[in-house]
């Protein structure tokens, strides 16, 4: 049997090349795994979930809405929960696309602490914040689906901030939205169904193809033990076996962990919260726009001008330029921060303190504005937040650097220690 | 044969000839430059099809004169107020109703969310002069409820002031909507009403431009 899928597809090949590539050991390298598992997640119960979903408005009444004619996306929802294990698998699919979002952050943040975004790595950190942004602009597609009246309401929020955009806003929000959002634009479900199931999985199943194929080709960054108990080698454990099968048991244990929180808490109760209606229903975002949220809400209302027949308001600066800065700097990392010779190792974060405490700043910053976020639950001061989202960060980036350059400086010239147990104890840590 | 005779030479001229060839090169590259523009231009042209058209029916119409307000939500929609109703909501937390306007044709012009509209019977004597010229003579005051500052609807109220859920705005019903509070950058503009038979009539146009101001 071996013999003849051998002949036919050289396994013995594919197998020295592809499956002994080594694996650096770390656990903060499984986070990039745990981005790509919950995307397998997605996938799954995300089949689960079209089949059994109407793409559409046209009012429809039975037993599950109380003989209450009902948009039938939102009708499909209730049919979906009514399904053994149904509302888990919907409940599933919310937490990984949170998860995802999540361990894809804390995946770059190893990245950027630890420079391995450096050369010839540069391009692969590019893919990176494009996944992210991808993934983020998915999870959005994706809200206004179960129709009821809370998602509604916060995607109608994106679309008025898509529509903030100078010039084109308008247009681009409503080729996004079909129109202009509202509970009887019959066109919108239409549109972002394709786009939230088809397309945009398209878009990213594409960049983790260019994201993973980057790296097998330029292999991982090398952790800093690794210059020491093999210089110039790889040192990691080869795919199959043994990363293969930490692989297998870390995605059964994603799985186990995600369903009991998807069985335990379940999310977005659209029961609770009811079809469409021209009232609105006090909203938050998801985590991960409640900083854009926050900005959005201490920035002064006179903050605006016209320039060319196009308005630069509060919208604009919080829920465009802002983020778009961000995403920018973002993409220019890797050439601020330029090695001229190629890095094979993680650099200590304690080595590099000013890009470590800038880490740290940025943190504060979206932590603060998350904060921000809160106002009116809080009652917050607009003064007191402005100077918690744009004061706090740049002391605690400051604070941070004096304490590391304190704490760390004087070891600075000195070589880092490794203390080897045994023979080989490095490659199995 | 002329034909024959002009290719034959072409192909034994060009070899020597580094003027001929970057005269075909800059030739083939603007052919290429055009077809990509035009490829471009093209699909640009395909796309805007992805733009929804307008499409014109009554349930879409602007508020106008004439119009009765209808509940927009609750068990009562699209059934009319009436002054009994607005008494009725006086006392209690939200002490508005969110409503619509119905053509005197009978139909409920709900598809145009700049139609969703805040009715409510206040106190005339807090009422500012120019509130109180297009209120109806009982205090019956209504704005647009579409908050200028990212579309939701403003529904909330709040120590008597009328809050917008999303982002905290908050407005002055009886100074002309004015901000108080919150991101807004514009007060929301009054809709003259009046009181004819009980029922709730939209006296005349938005005193300004209705919906979020990006």
């Amino acid at each position: 049997m071996y013999q003849w899928l051998d002949d036919r597809l050289s396994i013995g090949k594919l197998y020295a090349k592809a499956f002994r590539k080594a694996f650096p050991v770390h656990h903060s390298f499984f986070l990039g795994e745990i981005t790509l598992f919950s995307f397998i997640t997605l996938v799954l119960t995300g089949i689960f979930l079209t089949l059994n979903y109407e793409p559409s408005i046209r009012p429809v009444s039975g037993s599950l809405s109380g003989g209450q004619e009902v948009p039938a996306a939102y009708y499909s929802i209730l049919y979906i929960d009514s399904l053994p294990f149904g509302a888990v698998l919907r409940s599933l699919h919310h937490w990984a696309a949170h998860i995802m979002i999540a361990a894809a952050f804390l995946h770059m943040l190893r990245i950027h602490l630890t420079g391995a975004y450096k050369n010839p790595r540069e391009l692969n950190w590019i893919v990176g914040v494009f996944l992210l942004v991808l993934s983020i602009i998915t999870a959005f597609t994706g809200y206004a689906l179960p129709f009821d009246n809370y998602a509604l309401t916060a995607t109608k929020i994106g679309y008025e901030i898509g529509a903030a955009a100078p010039w084109v806003g308008k247009l681009l929000s409503d080729i996004l939205f079909a129109g202009e959002l509202s509970p009887t634009n019959a066109q919108t479900i239409p549109r972002l169904f394709p786009i939230h199931v088809l397309w945009l999985p398209l878009a990213l199943i594409g960049l983790i193809g260019a994201h993973l194929t980057i790296m097998i080709k330029q292999k991982h960054t090398q952790p800093k033990y690794a210059e020491k108990v093999a210089p110039g080698k790889i040192v990691g454990v080869p795919l199959f076996p043994q990363q293969a099968a930490m692989m297998g048991i870390l995605f059964l244990v994603y799985i186990a962990v995600t369903t009991f929180i998807a069985g335990a808490f379940l999310a977005h109760p659209v029961q609770a919260f009811g079809p469409p209606t021209a009232n609105t229903p006090p909203v938050k975002p998801d985590w991960y726009f409640m900083w854009i949220y926050g900005i959005l809400q201490i920035i002064p209302a006179n903050w605006r001008f016209e320039f060319l027949g196009a308005t630069f308001g509060p919208q604009f600066w919080g829920g465009i330029l802002v983020p778009t800065i961000i995403i920018l700097g973002a993409l220019a990392i890797p050439f601020l921060d330029y090695a001229k010779n190629k890095q094979r190792y993680l650099e200590l974060p304690s080595q590099h303190p000013f890009r470590t405490s800038f880490v740290i700043g940025m943190l504060m910053f979206y932590i603060m504005s998350t904060l921000a976020g809160y106002k009116v639950d809080l009652s917050l001061s607009n003064g007191l937040l402005w100077v918690l989202v744009f004061i706090v960060p740049v002391i605690t980036g400051v604070v941070s650097y004096i304490i590391m350059k304190a704490v760390y400086g004087k070891d600075w010239n000195q070589e880092v220690e490794v203390k080897l147990i045994g023979k080989g104890s490095a490659a199995d840590d | 044969m002329a034909d024959h005779e002009a290719t034959a030479h072409h192909h034994e001229h060009h070899p020597e000839d580094p003027q001929a060839q970057a005269t075909r090169r800059a030739i083939l590259q603007a052919a290429i430059g055009v077809s990509a523009g035009a490829a471009v231009l093209s699909t640009l042209w395909v796309g805007a099809g992805l733009v929804p058209r307008e499409e014109k029916i009554p349930s879409k119409e602007p508020v106008a004169a004439g119009d009765i307000l209808v509940f927009a939500t609750g068990p009562k929609a699209e059934q009319e107020i009436t002054l009994d109703d607005l008494r009725a909501a006086q006392g209690e937390k939200i002490p508005f109703i969110i409503a619509f306007p119905k053509s005197p044709e009978n139909v409920v012009k709900k598809d145009l969310i700049t139609n969703t509209l805040m009715v409510i019977l206040a106190d005339p004597a807090k009422m500012s002069p120019e509130t109180k010229q297009y209120a109806s003579p009982e205090g019956v005051l209504a704005y647009s409820a579409v908050c200028k500052h990212l579309g939701c609807t403003v529904s909330q109220w709040q120590n008597d002031t009328w809050l917008c859920p999303c982002h905290g705005g908050k407005y002055d019903i009886y100074n002309q909507a004015k901000v108080v509070g919150g991101p807004v950058p514009a007060p929301v503009p009054q809709l003259p009403i009046k009181v004819e038979g009980g029922k709730v009539v939209v006296a005349g146009e938005f005193l300004g431009k209705p919906g979020a101001d990006v």
